[in-house]
């Protein structure tokens, strides 16, 4: 019997390159859309880009904070890149928005991109019914929406108040009062969007175990186990 | 005597080392960042001004466990104060200068985590009734009271003091936020859409609405006196940096003292000199910092101030759900006491003191600015009026005039106050209900500068 988690794992096995490198592809898509949008929104081209240095203030910050529980999220936070429009209109120039490169959230995002390409991998070898499938892609959608929503870098120096990813909701177009409310809810809905993914993948990958069960048990002549070709419709463009 | 011999050899080892660590000890580096905002006057004292005339060098120690240190300073500058906050969170930065609502989020952050802490260790500057924040509408606007912003697009930097103005003066004027569309808006975008009137009102902190009114763009309509909560700006430090090195942090509040003394000493100079550092107009920053400006160069920690900081976290607790803050353990008067001791100055009485700008400022002379001969000042409306006129007659140009609210005692550019011509003299308003109301119980007639200045222009 074939369980679901050996499908995942014989998809990752097989492919881990393929969907290391949509991961990464993602990643980049992604931040590069953010600063589309930024552009867009604001109607400006950055004209400033600072890169910071990212591993001293890593090492800074593991020499100087005490507790690991507060070194890690203050490490999270730390910038690599920063790219903005500054406005030379009043004082020296005010950074008035930017858009904040932050190798953790990269990660995050290469995971997403990641669980993303398994996904589309696994949904092109599956011939469960449309209708799961679409559920499937669907919940996967709702899910990377969530997952990158939460983990937008962008900073608008709006304001005293301390930098989240609601900003970037606000800077979007969203009220204030509705960006504000749904601060609290971040943590909750980074984690549900990585859920209702990781759900998805395991529903598309049940249906696939489930029909190579199928197959087996109907192969009543053959004792040898068909082995599954999880070639990537990804890999063959 | 083996054992006494390997005894001898560890000690002399170990009294080697102990050596060659003290040597690096006292020769050690000392980093000190601080950030800082160019684009908010009220900082000045502990920012830009410390760090151009070099004052913190001045005042850093030289003496005892510092008699080897080498210091590496550097100056960071923020459009805001979270940014600041975030920094030293990382410890890339050890001083932070900010406003009272930026402060408070910083002291929260830090006290929300289990290792780290920041201290609130002096002042810069206040206004005791909370003017350097305001509500700002375009200059055409119809727009002249806060109860006229019902139904309205109003738009502010959100978190930042003028924020929690704002909030206040809504709901001191029972205007709930269903009322009323609240927008976030940096100060310099919100600028810029207050001169192309694509925005109601925006409401900023210092010296934004000014910038605008001298820029001729904006009209204040509410000014943050009128909430009574007073505004102030402080000095926080990483509590770790604070321990380890104390004297550093005296010496810090020292050049904030000094950096107030030589405003005080002639403030034309520095705010010529500021205007050059910051990139903001000196007519504006001369309406902070000279003789009866709105703002109050003073490092003490007041009793107000702890009030209003505490009032203040009420509303960020209410509005974005910041940590707890316990305020004995953030704030401490130790270092600026120690600054005040070694400066040879009275703490106490300064601390007691606090200028409310109706009553300093009552029969201060007004001023008028000519380009080339600087400023000049007039103790009545009449000579005041007749110098205009007589400087307009020969085409001088003039930089800015500055008048008094008859009301809220505050500074207010000629151009911008409402005046009051009555069968006496006249008088000049910051808001066009009190002119009104002051005309009407007069019998005199609203008027604008320019109506003011012809009744003094001599025929021929």
């Amino acid at each position: 019997m074939m369980q679901p988690m050996d499908t995942v794992l014989s998809v990752v096995k097989h492919s881990w390159r393929s969907l290391l490198f949509w991961g990464l592809t993602f990643a980049v898509f992604a931040q590069t859309l953010q600063l589309a949008m930024l552009i867009i929104r604001f109607g400006d081209l950055p004209n400033y880009g600072i890169s910071y240095d990212w591993l001293g203030n890593i090492s800074t910050i593991a020499q100087s904070t005490p507790s690991i529980k507060d070194m890690l999220p203050i490490m999270f936070e730390e910038w690599w890149i920063e790219i903005g429009f500054m406005n030379y209109d009043y004082g020296n120039g005010i950074s008035e928005w930017s858009l904040n490169v932050i190798p953790s959230r990269l990660v995050i995002l290469t995971i997403l991109g990641g669980l993303l390409a398994l996904l589309i991998l696994l949904k092109r070898n599956s011939a469960c019914d449309a209708v799961a499938g679409t559920v499937g892609m669907a919940g996967a959608s709702v899910g990377s929406v969530l997952v990158c929503m939460t983990t937008a870098a962008m900073s608008w120096v709006v304001c005293c108040a301390t930098p989240s990813w609601v900003v970037g909701l606000a800077m979007l177009g969203l009220s204030v009062s509705a960006s504000l409310a749904l601060e609290d809810l971040g943590p909750t809905l980074f984690f549900s969007g990585f859920a209702v993914l990781l759900v998805s993948i395991y529903a598309i990958a049940r249906g696939q175990a489930q029909q190579h069960n199928r197959q087996l048990s109907s192969d009543k002549s053959s004792h040898e186990l068909p082995a599954l070709e999880y070639t990537s419709a990804l890999n063959r463009t | 005597m083996k054992t006494y011999k390997a005894l001898s050899k560890s000690l002399i080892v170990m009294a080697g080392v102990s050596f060659v660590l003290a040597g690096q000890a006292s020769a050690e580096t000392i980093k000190i960042a601080v950030g800082h905002q160019s684009m908010c006057t009220d900082t000045y004292t502990a920012g830009i001004v410390v760090k151009e005339l070099g004052l913190l060098e001045k005042h850093l120690p030289k003496t005892g466990k510092y008699a080897d240190a080498e210091y590496d300073i550097s100056w960071s500058d923020y459009s805001s104060g979270g940014p600041i906050t975030n920094q030293m969170m990382a410890n890339k930065l050890n001083f932070g200068v900010m406003g009272d609502y930026p402060l408070i989020v910083n002291g929260a952050k830090f006290q929300e985590t289990e290792s780290l802490r920041t201290l609130y260790v002096a002042g810069t500057g206040y206004n005791l009734k909370g003017s350097g924040n305001a509500i700002v509408v375009p200059v055409d606007s119809d727009v002249y009271s806060i109860d006229q912003l019902v139904g309205k697009e109003v738009s502010t930097p959100v978190g930042s003091a003028a924020w929690g103005m704002l909030l206040k003066a809504m709901q001191d004027n029972d205007i709930p936020s269903t009322e009323y569309t609240l927008k976030n808006q940096s100060p310099a975008v919100g600028a810029a859409n207050i001169a192309a009137g694509k925005i109601d009102a925006h409401s900023d902190f210092c010296p934004w609405s000014e910038l605008m009114e001298f820029r001729g763009t904006g009209r204040k309509i509410y000014d943050g006196s009128e909430t009574g909560v007073p505004y102030l700006h402080g000095v926080v430090v990483r509590e770790d940096f604070a321990t380890e090195y104390p004297e550093v942090v005296t010496a810090f509040v020292k050049a904030v003292y000094e950096a107030g003394d030589w405003i005080r000493e002639d403030p034309m100079r520095a705010v010529s000199m500021m205007e050059g550092w910051t990139g903001v107009e000196k007519e504006v920053l001369y309406l902070y910092f000279s003789k009866g400006g709105h703002l109050t160069l003073d490092p003490t920690i007041k009793d107000e101030w702890i009030e209003a900081v505490a009032f203040n976290h009420t509303v960020l607790e209410r509005e974005k759900a910041i940590p707890p803050l316990n305020f004995d353990q953030w704030i401490t008067e130790d270092f600026v006491k120690a600054a005040y001791a070694e400066l040879g100055q009275d703490y106490e009485a300064e601390k007691m003191t606090a200028v409310d700008p109706v009553i300093a400022n009552k029969g201060l002379p007004n001023e008028i600015w000519h380009s080339r001969d600087g400023v000049t000042t007039y103790d009545d409306m009449p000579s005041f009026l007749s110098a205009m006129a007589e400087m307009q007659g020969t085409g001088a140009k003039l930089n800015a005039t500055y008048v008094y609210d008859i009301e809220t005692g505050l500074k207010l550019f000629g151009k911008t106050a409402f005046w009051v011509k009555d069968a006496e003299s006249y008088a000049t308003f910051l808001r066009k209900g009190e002119a009104e109301s002051y005309a009407s119980d007069k019998g005199g007639q609203l008027i604008d500068f320019d109506t003011a200045i012809a009744d003094f222009i001599k025929e021929g």
